[in-house]
């Protein structure tokens, strides 16, 4: 690409492209290196859900909306499920609750060092992205052990959980707990201190705590601009209450400031985890949903690992749902970002975008150049990694 | 200043717009306002520091047809586009309702930027005519998505279906 100051460009960037593993379309405007305009165009593997969850049953519909993303399904379900539960006025067990939450916060963990290592790879840090991911095996085969499944744990059911937890297995996961929280105080020294990840992450993509509150960014991203907002803390539902968290900040609005947030909450799950397995409840697994749900209308809320999950639920009285809004996390942060792009250089938008943990699936998206030469530049996303990389080399 | 304070003031700092209130959670407030008072309601908020817009919602409103017969898109209607706004467990969610023959509402991306994803989407879902809203490119459907099919409309059951 020609970097001629007088003109502008606009790098097109997606919609496949290798290093956000989702297609996606976001259009930079470009004077020079400096990014001047921000735009996305999300829907490549937009499925039509909200709408599907018109024509089934609500029961059919846990299926469906746990479908909507691999990396976060059980908070998907839990949101639905706790919608439902309020609108039937049903208490579920305090043992369904805390596994719940148990599973919850082994997701936010896998999750979590999944970005964590593809953030690694964007900055052109691929023996970190590979030591992180070997060691995200742990709370993958954990969660294999407990729900069959290392994605889709399809533990939830309108009342309660599907299945229960083991003595054996609560051994397996308190060694896997052990050996988390060593790696992850690693991980965490690592990303503060080795210098040429921070060229790529102190003092970048720094978003402000004014700007992070009002344009509406929500979970790690807002929260490393020191905005608390996490609706474990401020709404706590299924375990919380009972076993509370506390919103993990830091001051800096950067990038390296996003990835302290996450491997800190990181170390904050494994506690959770910890202490929930000391103080499981006995009893029931799940108590039973009437199969038509009264009229009504919730707003059901929870902290997926990318940040607040906003579900609006209605029900017209019958055994299938007048609407089902789903808000993911991203979609927001997303807006966010894009709104402080501007003035930004363009080498940093790999790790910008990357930085707010965007989920396709729950979202879906692409990059856009645009050269007011009518020279349109298309590049993929590797073009666009691989530029960054060395930019800074 | 917990929920129950929480709400309390916004119910005052949105006495002026106030159409009419209801409160369908413990932890919620709804407030019905009129369309052309959107920027203002969402300017009061926004200038008094209460909450964050955490969603645009529309829900599908279609008059309810004669005994038998379906909903089709000559059904007349209107679509409810619900603005709901999070501070720490409460939850103001500012409700108006656009007509389908006049389905227009103005933009609030001159006070919230980031709002323009969730316009985008009213747009294309439900045919909301959003004026002054920077970016009316599709955001999930296709470019050649054809005219005038809204999928989150009731009367929408599939493209080359009526």
């Amino acid at each position: 690409m020609t970097t001629n100051k007088t003109n502008k460009f606009t790098v097109p960037i997606g919609p496949q492209h290798p290093a956000l593993k989702e297609p996606g379309h976001f259009e930079f405007t470009v004077d020079g290196e400096i990014v001047t305009g921000a735009t996305a165009r999300l829907g490549y593997v937009h499925r039509g859900i909200e709408k599907a969850t018109e024509s089934r049953n609500w029961i059919q519909d846990v299926y469906i909306l746990e479908r909507i993303c691999g990396i976060c399904s059980h908070v998907h379900a839990m949101a639905f499920a706790q919608g439902v539960e309020m609108l039937a006025n049903v208490e579920i067990p305090p043992r369904a609750r805390a596994i719940r939450t148990l599973i919850a916060e082994l997701e936010r963990i896998h999750s979590h060092m999944l970005w964590a290592g593809v953030a690694a790879h964007e900055g052109g840090f691929d023996t970190l992205f590979m030591y992180i991911w070997r060691d995200r095996e742990t709370v993958m085969e954990l969660l294999e052990m407990l729900t069959g499944n290392r994605v889709n744990y399809s533990a939830n059911v309108l009342g309660g959980v599907k299945f229960d937890v083991q003595q054996d297995q609560i051994d397996e996961i308190r060694k896997g707990m052990d050996k988390l929280e060593e790696r992850s105080r690693y991980y965490l020294e690592i990303v503060t201190t080795d210098e040429t990840f921070l060229g790529r992450t102190r003092s970048i993509g720094i978003m402000d705590k004014k700007d992070a509150a009002v344009l509406g960014a929500v979970g790690p991203t807002a929260r490393a601009s020191g905005v608390e907002r996490d609706v474990r803390v401020d709404v706590p539902y299924a375990y919380y209450p009972d076993f509370p968290t506390v919103s993990i900040t830091d001051n800096a609005g950067d990038l390296e400031a996003r990835f302290v947030v996450r491997m800190k909450e990181v170390l904050e799950s494994v506690r959770l985890i910890r202490e929930i397995l000391d103080h499981l409840p006995e009893g029931d697994l799940a108590v039973r949903v009437p199969r038509r749900i009264p009229e009504g209308q919730v707003i059901s809320r929870v902290e997926a690992p990318r940040g607040e999950l906003f579900y609006y639920i209605e029900s017209n009285g019958t055994d299938t749902p007048e609407r089902v809004k789903v808000r993911t996390p991203t979609l927001p942060n997303w807006g966010s970002v894009l709104a402080l792009a501007v003035g930004h250089k363009l080498a940093d938008m790999p790790m910008i975008l990357v930085g707010i943990d965007p989920c396709f699936s729950c979202n879906d998206r692409m990059v856009h150049i645009t050269n007011n030469k009518n020279n349109d530049q298309v590049w993929s996303w590797e073009q666009l990694r691989q530029y960054g990389i060395e930019y800074y080399k | 200043m917990n929920t129950t304070e929480a709400l309390a003031k916004a119910e005052t700092l949105l006495g002026s717009v106030t159409v009419s209130s209801d409160r369908p959670q413990e932890n919620r407030l709804d407030i019905d306002i009129k369309t052309e008072d959107l920027q203002k309601s969402i300017q009061i908020l926004i200038d008094n520091e209460w909450g964050y817009l955490s969603a645009i919602v529309g829900v599908d409103r279609p008059d309810k047809p004669a005994d038998g017969e379906e909903i089709t898109a000559d059904t007349n209607g209107k679509v409810e586009i619900l603005y709901p706004f999070c501070e720490g467990n409460a939850i103001v969610t500012l409700r108006l309702s656009v007509p389908y023959d006049n389905p227009v509402v103005d933009t609030i991306c001159t006070i919230i930027p980031s709002a323009t994803l969730y316009e985008r989407e009213m747009i294309e879902m439900y045919g909301i005519e959003i004026k002054g809203t920077p970016d009316t490119n599709k955001l999930l459907l296709p470019d050649d998505w054809p005219e005038g099919q809204y999928p989150l409309r009731k009367s929408f059951k599939g493209l080359g279906q009526s």
